[in-house]
C-alpha cells in the first residue's frame, strides 16, 4: 500500500503509517488462520474476517491520526528534555565560577546596554517616519542664493504652487516672535502660516481644529502648541473658544496641536493664520518665506526639483534682476530634520558597536580559554558517547545563557543610558526626547543579546568539540595543541587591537578639534556680560522714532543698575540673534547690482564695543554724540568687511550705501574698523560686518527686526545683575517680557556645547576600548605564560635570565600589538572620512591623531603584557620539574 | 445501545486485559470476545483506535515483537499510570454496576411524594 521506501525509514524513526499496516496485517492473519481452523475454506475466511473487522480503511485513518499526534507530542517533550539538561547544567557551571561569570556579564551588559542605548536615539531621532500624514511627500522649498538655501518670495511660491505638475499642494510658513500678555508676559517664538501648513504637515489635533481655508490674520484665531498649552494654561481643555492676548490684541483658539507637532530647531510656541498679499504675489524680489509643500502621489524628489527648476527658469526670463545667482531647492523635510544629526549619530552608533564587538572579543576569549580547560571533561563526554551536535548543542546553550544574563542586564544599562543622553544631549535634535525602549529598541538588543550568544557558543564550540579524543585523555587534558588555539586568540586580539585604534584615532581626531576650537579667540570678552533680549509690540511703539525712545529708557535703566559699569544695546550679539545681510555700493565707484558687497547689518548704541570689547583697530567707537537726533550718518565696519571692501585701502573716511528706501543712494562715512568677531560661532568665519547706529536705522528695519534689542551688561565680578535688569526693564514697561537673560559666558560655551558632547562621548567610548583591548591583551599573554610555564621553567633552570623571560613575552605582545595596529591604522584611515563633518579646521587623516593613537595602543597593550611577563619571569625552576 | 455503552468502556476492558500481561491487539480483541461473549460482541476494527488512544494517554506502552507464530507483532503493556487507572475504573465502575443494578431489580415502588 505504501511505497516500499518508506520501510527503509524506520531504521531512522518509526514510521507510522507503516507501522499501523503492519499491525493490521497480523491481525488480519491470525483472524484467518482461527476462522480457517474451524474449518472454513481459506477464501471465505477472508471474506469472513473483514466483515468481522468493520470499516478498514476509517480504523486505520483513526489510528494513523493518533498514532502522529502522539509521536509529535514525544518529539517536543524529548527536546525540552534535552534543553531543561542542558540549562541546568549550564547554571550549575555558571554558578561555580561566579568571578567568570560575572565579568562576562557585566561585559555583555555594558556592551549591548550603551549600544542599545545609542540606538534607541538613532531609531527615535533618525529611523522613525516623522508623523505627519504622507510624511515621506512632505518637502521643503527653498530659493537659493550662491548655492544656499533661503526664504522665497511671494511670487516664487504663487508661481510654484499655481504651475507645478509635482506638487499637490503648498503652504508658507514666517517665523516670528510675538508678546503674549496673559498674566506673567512672555516672548514667544510663533509662525504667521497659510492654513493649508495643517494640510501639508497633518497630525491630528490634540483638541479643537486647525485653521480654516478662509481665515487669515483678520480671524484673529490662534492655534496652540502642546508645550505652551500645558504651561501657560495647565492643559486646560476649555481653552478652546477662549480669547488670548497676542501683541496686545485678543485672538481666539481655536485648536491645540498634539505634542509631537513642531520638530524644527525653531520650536514655534503657536500658530496664527495669514494669506499673502496680491502685491507680494507678484514680488520676486522679497524673499521672506519659508515653504512646505506635498509632492503628488509618485511624484519624487528629483522629478519636483526639475519641475520647479523650469518654473523658476520662467521667473528669470521675466525677472533678471531678482534672479541673480538664485535658484530653487527641493529637499525632503525628513531629513532636513535631521541634517547634521545624523552623521554624529551614525559616528556615535559606529563606536559604541565597536566597543561592544571589542567586548564580544574578550568573551570569547574567555570562553576560549575555559573550552580549554575544559577538554578532559568534552573528551570524556565524547568517549562516552556524547555526540558532536549534542555537545555543541551543550556549549551553545551555555553561552546562550550567559548572553541573556548578560542581555538583561544590558536593558537596564540601556535604560539608564538612554536617560542620560535625553538629559544630557544637545539641544535642538528633534525628537531626542521620544527616545525609549519601544519594542523595536528591545527588538534590537535581544537581536544583539542572541547574536553575541550564538558566536560565543559556536567558536569556542566548534573548537573545542574538535578534539582528538584519545591523545586527549591519554595526556590527561594538559593539552598539547595550544599553539594553534593560540593562534585563534591570536587573531581575536589582533582585531580587537585594530577596532580599539579606530576608536582611539576618531577619538583623537575629535580631541584636537576641541583643542584647536577652544584656541580660536572669539574676537570679545564675555566675562561679566550679562545679556537680555527685549522685543516691542507694533500696536504701543508703531514709528521708529517710539522704538527707539523705548530702547534709550530701556538702555538708560539698565545703566542705572548698581553694579554694571557698562551697557548698551544691539540687535545682535555676538553667536546670539538674527542679522540681516545686505548688498552694498561704494561711493565713487561704478553700481553694479549683479556684483554686490555684502555686509551684515546691527543696529547699536553707543558703549557696544566697549561693553563685550571688541578692539577698534582704526578710527573711533560709536559715541552718544552719533546717536544724537540729526548726527550725521556714520558706521563702524570691521576688519573683514574692510578687506574684503576696499584691500589695503583705509577705509576711514570712505561712504557706502545699502538697504535704502529706493534706488537712491543713501550715504553713511566710516568711521572706524572694528575687530573680527566670531559672529557666528567660533567655528565660523568671521563674516562681513557693519554696525550703525540705531537711530540712523534704514527704513523698515525695526519691522524686520521684529522691534527686537539685546541689551548687554559689563557688571563688576562677581555680582549678578539678570535680576535687577528684568526690574530695570519692568520699570519703564511692566507688560514687556525680558527672554533670553543669560551670561555672554553661558552664550559663548553653548555654542559649542554640542561639539563638546560628542568629543566626551567618542573620548569615553575610546578610552573603554582602550581599556577591554588592554584586558584582552593581558588575558591572551596571560594563558601564553601559563601555557609555557613548563618551558619558562626549563629556559631558566638552564640559566636564562629574568631579563630574557620578560622579552619572550613581551616580543609575543608586541608582534600582536603591531600586527593589530598595522590593521588597525588601515581601517582608521578608511573609517574616519566618516567623521569629516565634525572636525574642526584638521584633516580626516590627521597624521597627529593616528601616531598618538597607536603609540597609545602600543603602550597600553605593552603594558598589559608586562604583568603576566613579570610572573613568568619569577617561575621558580623547580616548577619545570613538578609540573612533568 | 450496545455499541455506546460498549465504546466508553473498551478502553477499560482493554486495560483489564493487559492486567495479566503483555499481549497483542488480535490476542486482545479475542479475550474480550471469549469474556463477554455475544454480549460484548463487537466489531474487531474498533478495538485498534481504542488502542492507539490509550498509547498517547500514556496508559498502555507498545513495542514490535515476534508472535507464537513467528510473525512479527506489535505488542502492548500496561504502563504504571495505566494500571493506576484502572483500579480507579474497576472500583467506579463496580460501584455504579451494583447501584444500577438494585435500582433495576428493585420491587419497592416509588413512594407518593
Amino acid at each position: 500500500m505504501s511505497p516500499k521506501w518508506r520501510r527503509y525509514l524506520r531504521f531512522w524513526r518509526p514510521d507510522v503509517r507503516a507501522d499501523v499496516d503492519d499491525e493490521l496485517a497480523f491481525h488480519m492473519q491470525e483472524r484467518v488462520d482461527d476462522l480457517v481452523a474451524t474449518g472454513l475454506d481459506r477464501n471465505v475466511a477472508q471474506q469472513e474476517a473483514m466483515r468481522l473487522f468493520g470499516d478498514m480503511p476509517r480504523v486505520k485513518d483513526e489510528c494513523i491520526e493518533e498514532a502522529l499526534k502522539l509521536e509529535t507530542e514525544m518529539r517536543r517533550l524529548e527536546t525540552l528534555d534535552v534543553l531543561k539538561q542542558d540549562a541546568i547544567y549550564a547554571l550549575r557551571l555558571m554558578r561555580a565560577h561566579p568571578t567568570f561569570t560575572s565579568a562576562i556579564m557585566l561585559t555583555l551588559a555594558l556592551g549591548i546596554g550603551a549600544t542599545t542605548a545609542v540606538f534607541s536615539i538613532v531609531n527615535a531621532v533618525l529611523l522613525r517616519p516623522l508623523p505627519y500624514r504622507d510624511a515621506d511627500r512632505v518637502v521643503l522649498i527653498a530659493e537659493t542664493f550662491r548655492g544656499g538655501r533661503g526664504s522665497a518670495s511671494g511670487g516664487h511660491v504663487t508661481d510654484w504652487t499655481n504651475q507645478s505638475r509635482t506638487v499637490e499642494r503648498t503652504s508658507i510658513w514666517q517665523l516670528r516672535t510675538i508678546n503674549l500678555t496673559e498674566g506673567e508676559p512672555e516672548r514667544l517664538r510663533a509662525a504667521r502660516v497659510t492654513p493649508s501648513f495643517f494640510e501639508v504637515l497633518y497630525v491630528r489635533p490634540a483638541l479643537g481644529r486647525y485653521f480654516l481655508p478662509e481665515e487669515n490674520a483678520d480671524s484673529r484665531v490662534t492655534v496652540l502648541s502642546h508645550p505652551l498649552w500645558v504651561a501657560r494654561f495647565n492643559a486646560d481643555s476649555a481653552i478652546i473658544g477662549r480669547q488670548v492676548r497676542l501683541g496686545g490684541e485678543p485672538h481666539t483658539v481655536v485648536g491645540v496641536a498634539p505634542a509631537n507637532f513642531t520638530m524644527t530647531e525653531f520650536d514655534e510656541r503657536l500658530w496664527t493664520p495669514f494669506a499673502i498679499t496680491t502685491e507680494q504675489a507678484r514680488n520676486y524680489g522679497a524673499h521672506m518665506f519659508t515653504v512646505f509643500g506635498k509632492l503628488k502621489p509618485g511624484a519624487n524628489i528629483e522629478q519636483a526639483q526639475a519641475d520647479l527648476a523650469t518654473i523658476t527658469e520662467g521667473i528669470r526670463q521675466r525677472a533678471p534682476d531678482e534672479m541673480n545667482e538664485r535658484g530653487v531647492q527641493v529637499v525632503s523635510y525628513g531629513s532636513l530634520l535631521v541634517d547634521g544629526w545624523d552623521t554624529q549619530l551614525w559616528v556615535l552608533l559606529g563606536a559604541v558597536t565597536f566597543v561592544l564587538l571589542i567586548g564580544c572579543v574578550n568573551v570569547i576569549s574567555l570562553l576560549l580559554a575555559r573550552a580549554t580547560a575544559r577538554r578532559k571533561e568534552i573528551a570524556i563526554r565524547g568517549a562516552l558517547g556524547g555526540a558532536r551536535a549534542r555537545l555543541v548543542r551543550q556549549l551553545l546553550t551555555e553561552s546562550l545563557l550567559l548572553a541573556t544574563a548578560g542581555g538583561l542586564a544590558g536593558i537596564i544599562v540601556a535604560k539608564v543610558g538612554i536617560r542620560f543622553f535625553v538629559g544630557m544631549g544637545p539641544a535642538g535634535v528633534p525628537r531626542l526626547d521620544e527616545a525609549g525602549l519601544n519594542w523595536q529598541v528591545l527588538g534590537f538588543a535581544i537581536a544583539a543579546t542572541l547574536l553575541c550568544g550564538v558566536v560565543f557558543g559556536l567558536v569556542p564550540a566548534f573548537r573545542a568539540t574538535r578534539v582528538d579524543l584519545q591523545s586527549e585523555l591519554r595526556d590527561g587534558g594538559r593539552g598539547s595543541r595550544g599553539v594553534i588555539r593560540d593562534r585563534v586568540r591570536g587573531t581575536l586580539i589582533v582585531a580587537e587591537l585594530a577596532v580599539a585604534l579606530v576608536l582611539l584615532v576618531s577619538a583623537g581626531l575629535l580631541l584636537r578639534s576641541a583643542y584647536l576650537l577652544q584656541r580660536v579667540e572669539p574676537g570679545f570678552d564675555p566675562r561679566n556680560v550679562t545679556m537680555m533680549r527685549v522685543a516691542l509690540p507694533a500696536l504701543r511703539y508703531d514709528s521708529a522714532e517710539a522704538v527707539q525712545a523705548g530702547f534709550a529708557r530701556i538702555l538708560e535703566q539698565v545703566r542705572g543698575v548698581p553694579g554694571v559699569e557698562v551697557a548698551a544695546a544691539g540687535t545682535r550679539v555676538p553667536m546670539w540673534g538674527a542679522s540681516i545681510d545686505i548688498g552694498v555700493r561704494v561711493d565713487g565707484r561704478p553700481f553694479n547690482p549683479k556684483d554686490l558687497l555684502i555686509g551684515h547689518v546691527r543696529l547699536v548704541t553707543d558703549q557696544y564695543f566697549e561693553t563685550i570689547r571688541i578692539p577698534i583697530t582704526k578710527g573711533r567707537s560709536l559715541k552718544a554724540s552719533d546717536l544724537a537726533a540729526g548726527a550725521p550718518s556714520v558706521i563702524v565696519v570691521n576688519e573683514t568687511f574692510a578687506r574684503r571692501t576696499f584691500g589695503d585701502e583705509n577705509p576711514i573716511g570712505k561712504r557706502i550705501s545699502g538697504w535704502t528706501r529706493d534706488t537712491l543712494p543713501e550715504w553713511r562715512e566710516i568711521v572706524g574698523v572694528s575687530g573680527d568677531v566670531r559672529a557666528f560661532g567660533r567655528e565660523n568665519e568671521s563674516p562681513p560686518e557693519i554696525y550703525m547706529p540705531m537711530t540712523q536705522a534704514p527704513s523698515n528695519a525695526w519691522a524686520s527686526y521684529n522691534r527686537s534689542m539685546t541689551f548687554i551688561a559689563k557688571s563688576r565680578p562677581g555680582i549678578s545683575v539678570t535680576a535687577p535688569m528684568r526690574a530695570a526693564l519692568r520699570n519703564v514697561d511692566p507688560e514687556l517680557p525680558a527672554y533670553d537673560v543669560q551670561t555672554m559666558d553661558n552664550v559663548l560655551s553653548q555654542s559649542t556645547a554640542t561639539r563638546r558632547f560628542n568629543t566626551l562621548l567618542l573620548t569615553c567610548l575610546g578610552l573603554t576600548g582602550l581599556l577591554l583591548a588592554a584586558i584582552g591583551i593581558y588575558g591572551v599573554i596571560a594563558f601564553f605564560v601559563s601555557q609555557r610555564t613548563q618551558e619558562i621553567g626549563v629556559r631558566m633552570a638552564l640559566g636564562a635570565s629574568a631579563g630574557s623571560v620578560v622579552g619572550l613575552v613581551v616580543r609575543h605582545a608586541a608582534a600582536l600589538a603591531g600586527i593589530g595596529i598595522l590593521v588597525g591604522g588601515v581601517a582608521a584611515y578608511w573609517a574616519t572620512s566618516a567623521l569629516a563633518s565634525m572636525l574642526f579646521s584638521i584633516d580626516a587623516r590627521d597624521p597627529l591623531a593616528f601616531v598618538v593613537g597607536a603609540l597609545a595602543l602600543l603602550g597600553v597593550a605593552l603594558g598589559a603584557a608586562w604583568i603576566p611577563a613579570r610572573r613568568a619571569a619569577r617561575v621558580p625552576p623547580i616548577r619545570a620539574l613538578t609540573d612533568l | 445501545m450496545k455499541n455506546e455503552l460498549l465504546h466508553g468502556t473498551l478502553e477499560v476492558m482493554i486495560l483489564k486485559t493487559l492486567s495479566w500481561g503483555r499481549l497483542h491487539g488480535y490476542g486482545i480483541g479475542r479475550w474480550i470476545m471469549d469474556q463477554g461473549g455475544d454480549a460484548l460482541r463487537i466489531e474487531e476494527g474498533s478495538l485498534y483506535p481504542a488502542l492507539y488512544r490509550l498509547e498517547r494517554k500514556g496508559l498502555i506502552d507498545a513495542e514490535w515483537g515476534i508472535s507464537e507464530k513467528n510473525r512479527k507483532a506489535k505488542y502492548y503493556r500496561l504502563t504504571p499510570k495505566g494500571r493506576r487507572v484502572l483500579t480507579a475504573h474497576v472500583v467506579t465502575w463496580t460501584d455504579f454496576a451494583t447501584a444500577v443494578g438494585r435500582v433495576l431489580s428493585s420491587a419497592d415502588a416509588p413512594s407518593p411524594a
